[in-house]
């Protein structure tokens, strides 16, 4: 579905371990409501699991957070129910369809994707993408967080604030896209 | 023959037992969403009440929806288990079809409405003829406003069944000739997946357990653009 431009707005964000990565993901996860959809972007070893594991650390997610990628969806119960799932396995759009997202996100639920970015056809226009790309050190990621859709806009003041910590180039950059 | 009737494209889970002798036992239950949990020990519990052995059973009927697919994939992959391991043919029932059935005397336009969640509604529209009911048109993806102006349209008497009314039924409130059918009216029934699969299974018009598939109505039919992934594996 096409995006009104001045429905999405785009933020950066920098970290230097996995550790910060999880803890960014932790506090995005105290701005989460019932519906959300986060969508993991990134090359393989990028962390799009471990921001999983930090978001699900945010939400109160007790028991571990593994990959989905054999299981396709798995859940757990925090302060909301979260659905992690990965369509990295999956060949045909078609196949998105059988996961039943339509149901997930109806289910007062969040919904995580990795490697959501390849289906985007199939998915609601209210969303926010977290891509995870490598820096100069090993450990080293940029995380842009690219809000789309009212949903996620109405919160941008939050999703700013929440990330200052990490705020790439010293400064917390809200650019429209 | 017994046929073993399974229902799970709604939140509700159903199994049932029956034949030309009409149907033996059924068992619903609405509680969650505990399809892949509930339906295994629901249809022995079924099996013993009704006190049929696994071997008496000649055909597994399915729900094939439209529907929920976090409960059909239950369901179906459930029944094709069965049928493969008894060695039985299939059955495959729409699960709108299954609602119109039990309101078969009615004579006024039938609409069968399944929440399809995130606003949006599997319908189909039914008439009464002669022993049931026939579809007119196919099955169809709508919003409840989009449907409350086609009902109002019709300019006939309306029974709208399903938990997609139930759930928008506030979007149906002002049509003076539209009446939703109650929460019992609510999902497809087991037992009329029984009865309407056994009129079939007369005519020997079955499905093998490999070739059943559940109704899609809104399958998109393009690969996905792995640029990213192809990239990587082509590294390894």
């Amino acid at each position: 579905m096409p995006v009104d431009p001045r429905d999405a707005a785009t933020l950066v964000a920098r970290t230097s371990s996995v550790e910060a990565t999880q803890g960014l993901a932790a506090a995005l996860a105290s701005l989460a409501k019932p519906g959300d959809l986060v969508v993991l972007a990134g090359d393989l070893g990028a962390g799009k699991t471990a921001f999983v594991q930090g978001f699900g650390r945010g939400l109160g997610v007790g028991e571990p957070i593994t990959s989905p990628t054999f299981t396709l969806v798995q859940e757990y119960v925090g302060r909301l129910p979260v659905h992690h799932v990965d369509v990295y396995r999956l060949d045909q759009l078609s196949e998105v369809v059988d996961l039943g997202l339509s149901e997930l996100l109806d289910d007062e639920g969040i919904v995580l994707i990795e490697w959501g970015d390849a289906i985007l056809p199939m998915l609601p226009a209210d969303l926010l993408e977290v891509r995870l790309t490598f820096g100069a050190a090993d450990d080293d990621r940029t995380i842009v967080l690219r809000s789309s859709g009212r949903s996620w806009l109405r919160r941008m003041a939050s999703l700013v604030e929440a990330v200052a910590p990490w705020a790439g180039s010293g400064s917390s950059e809200v650019t429209p896209c | 023959m017994l046929i073993l009737g399974i229902t799970t494209s709604t939140m509700q889970v159903g199994c049932a037992i029956g034949g030309h002798e009409g149907v033996l036992a059924s068992i619903h239950s609405s509680r969650g969403k505990r399809h892949a949990e509930s339906l295994a020990p629901s249809i022995e519990f079924l099996r013993r009440q009704a006190r049929v052995d696994l071997g008496e059973i000649g055909c597994v009927a399915v729900d094939v929806g439209p529907g929920l697919f976090t409960g059909l994939r239950v369901g179906i992959a459930a029944g094709k288990a069965m049928a493969h391991a008894l060695r039985i043919p299939m059955v495959g029932v729409a699960s709108l079809d299954l609602l119109a059935f039990p309101v078969r005397w009615s004579p006024r336009l039938i609409v069968a409405a399944i929440d399809a969640r995130r606003g949006e509604l599997f319908t189909a529209t039914y008439r009464q003829v002669p022993g049931g009911v026939q579809r007119l048109g196919g099955y169809q993806i709508s919003s409840p406003a989009d449907l409350a102006g086609d009902l109002e349209a019709t300019r006939e008497e309306v029974l709208l069944v399903g938990d997609g009314g139930l759930r928008y039924c506030d979007a149906f409130a002002d049509l003076a000739n539209v009446e939703l059918g109650d929460q019992g009216l609510a999902h497809p029934s087991a037992a009329a997946l029984v009865q309407l699969a056994h009129a079939r299974a007369l005519r020997e018009d079955f499905v093998k357990p490999w070739e059943l598939e559940p109704l899609y109505l809104r399958r998109p039919d393009a690969e996905i653009n792995w640029s990213t992934r192809d990239v990587l594996e082509s590294q390894d």
